[in-house]
């Protein structure tokens, strides 16, 4: 008889092993539980908003119009020219944003979503080696006050050289800023958790000393307000869709998933990846098979922190072209991230899935959007927080879902049977 | 692997793939209603106004609606705009820096008569949009549309105020309670971030106590902060232990801070941008940036096709742009009424007050 599998099957009625349930839990919990989770958080803040008197179908339904997701269900006969040419094709969906509403929030998404990938991978980067990345916000910070420094200056430069001049040392400063909790984490084992809150609050205010008045880095032009000079030009990232005048999907976003890509392929495809996991999942079972931890407890925060500073260069040379102290005051970005790393379970695709989540609710929920008959604009910001908050309270709630995965399971199996030949297992 | 461990992992996978498919149709499926784009619009019951069928919008920076001071004055103006001259008005919050430019291109792009960007937070997204939307009306509120970034844009009105004049009245009547009170001749001012809109609120109270207590000394202050309480109460203990007997809060939510700090140690305090009498009877009075009143009256210019865009629009003693609010009953008529003829002064020109330190 031919045989396809090297191990027989275990005769019907018997329990698979516990490695087989194992990896089925794993599985399981890896996209069904952050899936449910997120449907879970939506739902309750579904009831909240009955409670609150107002429609939560149509709530929803006008959030989901503002994030501009809904542009994929509009299909229509339109024309997109090609790049780098006058012709023209047909494509199905309106890239005309000045026509298309929906086109335009989707940009606005998609723009959203750019800095929540970084500091996403920033966060489950570190975390693949058992680190706590909580300095994000830091990171990007300083990758950000770089990038506008460099784009700032220097006016004459070819602006191929001058972009990339801007967003590799936005990410060597962020390398080296997060290095810094790395190697104290290394060297004496200080907890990267302190280490990197100090570190944020420390570029905190170095961001509110350089833009403030007289401050170093502030512009020459109106020294009235606390901000940064302007990006030139030639610095700034190209538009790939929507009106270059307004805020435009820029090249960053490209970026973000070159990045994506990146993350999986370092941590999967590479030794230094390997390293970093097997330190991650025990340092002293590595330890014991050569693998230097302290090197690789640098490593892993010093890549976690590049991630985070390509993120703030991508806002400035993007969108912003500026940063003033207001904006190093206000900014959350990192913080978000350490949500985005949690819900998509550190893996490159759950990261990109999650920023997307939560840059479309960041946007529809905007009250630009929000029709301030069916649901209030002053609620509709509480609205994101919430969901925000129950997104990361149900987290860790996987727990529970795998749980009921293995009770229906208990229930599903049939009792185990007499042993029976192995002619019948056939 | 056993054919029952696949069935079990296919179902997971159909079911969580279903669960999500069916939300996701069924949200869009619902998107297809005419409701479906943005562009609701508050109705109002007009009464007399003669405003009907004109649209102003108005953006809020990152400090949002519930800010109890700019942001929500501003929502204030708009709503008795609504209310009295039958306009329709739809407030759009911002929440982050990259909400700015989306918020005010999309209220130009539905064709709104106005767009009012509320704080110089806004000042580059206004000019971006502005350029860009070149047949739509903005106003800018507390910036001027001849500082840069604005260039030549015939479509922007900026809206100031003349704070330095409340605050030289009530420099005034700071001065003559510390030389009522006695002891050390000295008041002292809380500022926030150091910024020409902050600083003219303070010129005008040094050069009023000044005018009307040729003793005074005024110490001031910056925290570089308009949010965190503490970095203003450390600073006003600091002058309090200095002397001060009136502290003069020109700093937003971290100046709550400061106006504690004076309730703590029985020293007057003075509020800023709002009435803000309602924190305590230790509250002298307010330097009151009518927000409010700029916003009602750039509406109602627009109603009556009086707008005048490349010129800034100044709010001072005269138009009730600024006011001096409610005052402590603590203080002696005497001393209202010498702020009262001050305030005739400054009206009529006899007085100028500083609006730079």
């Amino acid at each position: 008889m031919s045989e396809r599998q090297t191990t027989p099957d275990p005769p019907p009625g018997e329990v698979p092993s516990p490695a087989a349930r194992f990896a089925l839990f794993q599985r399981a919990g890896g996209i069904a539980a952050p899936i449910l989770t997120a449907i879970l958080a939506f739902f309750i803040g579904g009831i909240v908003v009955a409670v609150t008197g107002h429609n939560p179908i149509t709530t929803y339904r006008e959030i989901f119009n503002g994030t501009g997701l809904s542009w994929f269900f509009e299909v229509g006969s339109h024309q997109v020219g090609l790049p780098w040419s006058d012709a023209s094709i047909w494509f199905p969906w309106n890239v005309n944003d000045a026509e298309s509403e929906a086109a335009f929030n989707l940009q606005q998404t998609l723009l959203s979503a750019t800095p929540l990938i970084f500091t996403g991978l920033a966060v489950a980067f570190a975390f693949r080696c058992g680190l706590f990345n909580i300095g994000g916000q830091g990171q990007y910070i300083v990758g950000a006050m770089v990038a506008v420094w460099v784009g700032s200056s220097w006016a004459g430069l070819a602006s191929g050289l001058h972009i990339f001049l801007a967003i590799a040392l936005a990410a060597l400063a962020g390398a080296l800023w997060a290095g810094i909790a790395g190697f104290l984490k290394a060297a004496v084992g200080a907890h990267e958790v302190i280490t990197t809150i100090m570190l944020n609050w420390i570029a905190y205010w170095i961001g509110n000393y350089a833009f403030g008045q007289g401050g170093p880095l502030q512009n020459k032009v109106n020294e009235s307000v606390p901000v940064s000079s302007d990006v030139v030009q030639n610095a700034k990232l190209p538009i790939l869709w929507g009106d270059p005048l307004l805020q435009g999907l820029h090249m960053g976003f490209l970026l973000a998933l070159a990045a994506l890509v990146a993350y999986w392929a370092i941590l999967n495809r590479t030794t230094l990846g390997y390293e970093v996991r097997a330190v991650g999942f025990s340092p002293e079972a590595a330890r014991y098979s050569g693998i230097s931890v302290a090197r690789n407890y640098f490593l892993a925060m010093a890549i976690a922190g590049l991630f985070a500073g390509i993120g703030g260069a991508c806002d400035i040379l993007g969108w912003q072209f500026r940063l003033g102290v207001i904006d190093v005051q206000n900014s959350q970005i990192g913080f978000i991230g350490i949500a985005v790393a949690l819900l998509g379970r550190n893996t490159a695709i759950g990261v990109g899935l999650s920023a997307l989540l939560f840059g479309a609710l960041l946007n529809g929920t905007s009250t630009r959007n929000l029709d301030p008959e069916v649901f209030q604009p002053e609620l509709a910001g509480n609205l994101t927080l919430m969901i925000q908050a129950l997104v990361l309270l149900f987290v860790g709630a996987d727990i529970l879902i795998l749980w009921l995965f293995s009770r229906f399971r208990r229930l599903r199996r049939l009792p185990p049977a007499a042993p029976t030949t192995p002619e019948a297992a056939t | 692997m056993s054919d029952k461990g696949a069935d079990v992992r296919r179902i997971h996978w159909i079911a969580a793939l279903l669960a999500c498919g069916l939300l996701a149709i069924g949200l869009a499926c619902g998107g297809g209603d005419d409701e479906g784009s943005a562009g609701g619009e508050t109705t109002t019951e007009a009464t007399t106004g003669s405003g009907e069928g004109v649209q102003v919008g108005l953006v809020s920076d990152v400090g949002r609606f519930n800010d109890r001071s700019f942001n929500q004055s501003a929502l204030e103006g708009l709503q008795r705009a609504e209310d009295e001259l039958g306009i329709t008005g739809r407030p759009v919050e911002s929440r982050q820096t990259s909400d700015y430019v989306p918020n005010l291109s999309s209220l130009a792009r539905e064709g709104f008569d106005l767009t009012i960007a509320v704080g110089f937070l806004l000042a580059e997204a206004t000019n971006t949009a502005a350029t860009r939307f070149k047949d739509s009306n903005f106003a800018i509120i507390d910036y001027s549309v001849k500082a840069p970034p604005f260039k030549t844009n015939p479509n922007v009105q900026g809206l100031t105020f003349a704070t330095n004049e409340n605050s030289y009245m009530i420099g005034c009547l700071a001065g003559l309670m510390a030389e009522r009170q006695g002891g050390r001749q000295v008041i002292s001012a809380v500022g926030g971030i150091k910024l020409p809109t902050v600083d003219i609120f303070i010129a005008g109270y040094r050069a009023g106590a000044k005018q009307c207590n040729p003793q005074i000394r005024t110490l001031i202050g910056y925290s570089q902060d308009f949010v965190a309480q503490d970095k203003c109460k450390e600073i006003a203990l600091n002058q309090i232990a200095q002397g001060s007997q009136v502290i003069f809060q020109v700093a937003g939510g971290c100046g709550l801070g400061a106006l504690d700090a004076a309730k703590e140690r029985n020293k007057w305090g003075i509020g800023v941008d709002r009435d803000q009498s309602n924190l305590g009877p230790h509250i002298l009075t307010s330097a009151v940036k009518r927000v409010d009143q700029s916003v009602f009256l750039t509406a109602e210019a627009v109603v009556n096709g009086e707008f005048k865009g490349g010129t800034d629009a100044v709010f001072d003693l005269e138009n009730e742009g600024v006011a001096v609010g409610k005052i402590s009953d603590q203080v002696p008529q005497e001393f209202i009424d010498r702020m009262n003829e001050v305030k005739d002064q400054l009206i009529s020109g006899e007085l100028t007050a500083p609006a730079t330190l």
